[in-house]
């Protein structure tokens, strides 16, 4: 009797176990006999009338407040960067009266450069102190045209063993951080000297030329990773340390005050084209209406943007530049608040010259839409570097009827659930 | 043995109670086909471990089987039972290269309380699956979109099903013929999605769901008739109206539902010894296209009536949905046993089901372990 209760008792167990087991019923379909009635249908369609009240509008960023400055020499482009640098004034003119400069180092950081431009060089210039945010490249044509201060051959100094010209006292490094090049340039004072009357500051200007058409960005003092440019000056200083009068030298390192581009042609006019980038930059906002069959019943899986550039993207052919779409928070037109979350931003590639029509993949925006149809559906462009380069792109506008913007949509429409 | 019995008194008991009382919490519904996704679903049975074990033939005879309401006015006292069973399943597509899929399910698909209330008057009510709509369908196929084919794979999956409750009556008219009627309420719901991922992931997913809920009710009548004093014959019938698919307020499918027709025949040679045959017949083609009437066998024997009984049998018939021309069908054997506790008063049924079902180049074969316990306070 005890085997009898033995067996019932694993008996019983075993059936709990084998009904304590998680469920496997995912089946291979063998359509259509064994699959269920209804499929998921996918429907693509170019919504040619999808995009109206679109404008442009420039100013939103200038030369001086981007996040670099760029010096170009290419075809049909010439652009150049400057900076002022700060004032010097010793903190205690009694006992450490600057007299005369050693030497005075300055430190770029390069940004982006074209590594395919050989015998790349930086020509700087001194400028006048008085260059601002009105300063055009015609008001610096004549500093430019003189012998540079200074020429530093970027290829040759990388080539050198450890970065380090111990002839001229120039040096580049690469930080492995953000892989910019921190370029030391070495003046001396005969090239520049210390002018009490001007305080110790120093406007420079960049020129860029190389055996192809060049394109080097520079860090700006808006730029929030390095904070731009910076230069050190080595003073003589009159030094009194109780009896003793000698001379020393001292450091002081300052940053810049100011620092800008100006280049040639200077952006042309805005006009019924739907005009992106350039310095001031312009963006270009496209109010869309999507049918409501698909805002709001179906699930959009794909939407493509198609905008037909009406002139081809201007800029050196080296200074591709990323286009964003984004939406907006409230629409206030011009004025609108951008929504800067990078799942609700779609980019695409601008390349200089080209006249094919731009794709962007605006899905993520689209979908946002549908998922809070009170959202304005409002799509901004805008160059990513917005300010940083003279890159421009104009595309036709919604006017034009046979190259307007367009949306490709893919999307899904219901499923029909409750149907056996 | 009695001092045995005893000792298993209080355990037992309670851990039967036990087992019963956490059983709600799992998903009421039957055992599933790949023949059913394409219809209204996999019909469920309305029998306990004990008639099914016979093979469905003791289902028109067994109190506690939902199948029929005139056996319940034999039932001597207050009785609860419930019944699980986890099923292995195994597909072949004819054509799919000698690949077997294998599937693992558990289900519970029948639980009831029944008790005479007023004399010779008995009520019982409880819940039965009707129709197992759990399932989960992957397919792998592409689509021509914008210029090139794009690959993709959908998987659309159903869980949930339509259960049957019911209240049922039954009464003894003479020591030879009892009747019974009850009413039948459908009530039910699934959870339903449909997904398409595409291999291009520029392609988001394509994800939806919704939760579809069924309605419909229907009636039911048997009747007992003890021929012989060993031999026992049973008709039942049952008629229901329409299944209601909706979402949300709107309705989306109305389904017409079959008409069932049933008979059988018990003998009992011996106080220990039941034979037993039934033969249903349901018209399910009245739910439509694809559907077909189906009509089922079944005979089983039962050896013993004391504390473990032995019990085996054979059923064979018809699916109702499936492609082609023809219904697709089903046979099959069980076999199991049961144990009584507490003087009768907790009882444990255990049984092995193996089935196989063919049909539009399909084959099933299903081994399902069925566990019922049954309370008699």
């Amino acid at each position: 009797m005890r085997g009898f209760r033995a067996a019932w008792l694993a008996a019983t167990l075993g059936a709990a176990g084998a009904v304590a087991c998680v469920e496997q019923a995912t089946a291979p379909g063998s359509c259509p006999t064994f699959c269920p009635s209804g499929s998921i249908t996918v429907v693509d369609t170019v919504l040619r009338t999808s995009i109206t009240r679109d404008s442009a509008f420039r100013g939103y960023v200038l030369a001086h407040q981007a996040g670099a400055m760029v010096a170009t020499e290419a075809p049909g482009v010439d652009s150049r960067a400057m900076l002022l640098t700060s004032t010097l004034i010793s903190p205690d003119t009694t006992t450490f009266l600057l007299l005369t400069s050693d030497s005075v180092k300055l430190t770029l950081i390069i940004i982006r450069r074209d590594t395919s431009a050989h015998n790349l060089m930086l020509n700087l210039y001194q400028l006048p102190d008085t260059i601002d945010s009105t300063t055009t490249f015609a008001d610096v044509a004549g500093a430019f045209s003189g012998a540079p201060l200074r020429t530093v051959d970027i290829d040759a100094l990388l080539a050198k063993p450890g970065g380090i010209d111990s002839t001229t006292g120039d040096s580049i490094a690469t930080d492995t951080t953000t892989h910019r090049l921190i370029l030391k340039v070495k003046f001396d004072s005969l090239q520049l000297p210390y002018v009490a009357a001007d305080s110790g500051k120093l406007g420079f200007g960049i020129r860029v030329g190389a055996t192809t058409p060049a394109s080097v960005s520079f860090s700006t003092r808006e730029d929030p990773t390095s904070g731009g440019s910076t230069v050190t000056w080595f003073m003589k200083v009159d030094s009194i340390k109780g009896s003793d009068t000698t001379l020393v030298r001292e450091r002081y390192p300052r940053g810049t005050r100011f620092d800008t581009y100006v280049f040639d042609p200077p952006v042309a006019p805005l006009d019924s084209t739907l005009a992106v980038g350039g310095a001031p930059s312009a963006r270009s906002i496209l109010h869309v209406t999507l049918p409501r069959g698909i805002r709001d019943s179906s699930q959009i899986i794909r939407g493509t943007l198609l905008l037909v550039p009406a002139v081809p993207a201007r800029g050196a052919p080296v200074d591709s530049f990323v286009l964003e779409a984004h939406t907006v928070l409230a629409d206030f037109g011009a004025k609108s608040p951008l929504v800067l979350d990078a799942t609700r931003t779609d980019t695409t590639m601008i390349r200089v010259g080209a006249t094919d029509t731009v794709r962007i993949e605006v899905t993520n925006l689209l979908q946002f839409w549908s998922a809070d149809t009170t959202r304005p559906a409002v799509i901004l462009l805008r160059s990513q570097e917005e300010g940083a380069h003279p890159s421009e792109v104009r595309f036709y506008p919604s006017k034009a009827a046979a190259y307007r913007p367009s949306l490709r949509v893919t999307y899904a429409p219901r499923f029909p659930f409750g149907v056996p | 043995m009695m001092r045995r019995l005893e000792r298993w008194k209080v355990g037992k008991m309670e851990g039967a109670v036990l087992l019963l009382s956490i059983l709600p919490s799992f998903p009421l519904s039957a055992q599933d086909s790949q023949f059913g996704i394409r219809g209204l679903g996999t019909p469920g049975r309305f029998e306990t471990v004990r008639a099914r074990t016979t093979g469905g033939a003791l289902g028109p005879f067994d109190a506690l089987s939902p199948l029929s309401e005139a056996s319940l006015a034999d039932l001597p006292q207050l009785t609860a039972t419930a019944m699980g069973g986890t099923s292995y399943r195994t597909a072949d597509v004819a054509g799919g290269g000698g690949a077997t899929t294998s599937f693992r399910s558990t289900r519970f698909p029948v639980m009831g309380l029944a008790g005479p209330v007023l004399g010779r008057l008995v009520l019982a009510g409880g819940f039965t699956t009707y129709l197992d709509r759990t399932w989960d369908v992957r397919i792998r196929d592409s689509m021509s979109l914008r210029g090139g084919m794009q690959p993709y794979t959908d998987e659309l999956t159903s869980d949930g099903g339509v259960t049957n409750l019911r209240l049922a009556a039954a009464l003894r008219v003479s020591g030879r013929l009892a009747i019974g009627a009850a009413v039948h309420v459908l009530s039910g719901s699934t959870r339903e999605t449909a997904t398409r991922t595409f291999d291009d992931t520029t392609y988001h997913q394509v994800r939806q769901n919704d939760e579809v809920r069924y309605d419909g009710v229907g009636v039911s009548g048997s009747a007992l008739l003890d021929v012989l004093p060993t031999l026992r014959l049973a008709a039942f019938a049952r008629s229901d109206n329409r299944l209601r698919a909706r979402l949300g307020d709107v309705v989306t499918a109305q389904t017409d539902l079959p008409t069932t027709l049933g008979g059988g025949l018990r003998w009992a040679p011996s106080p220990s010894v039941r034979l037993a045959g039934a033969v249903t017949r349901r018209s399910w083609a009245d739910a439509g296209a694809g559907a077909f009437n189906t009509v089922s066998w079944s005979a089983g024997l039962e050896v013993g009536a004391g504390f473990a009984p032995l019990r085996v049998g054979a059923r064979g018939g018809q699916l109702p949905f499936g492609a082609g021309t023809t219904a697709p069908t089903e046979l099959g054997f069980a076999f199991g046993t049961g144990r009584a506790f507490s003087q009768g008063r907790a009882l444990l049924d255990l049984g092995l089901e193996h089935l196989r079902r063919t049909g539009g180049g399909l084959s099933e074969r299903v081994w399902t372990f069925l566990v019922g316990f049954t309370v008699r306070p």
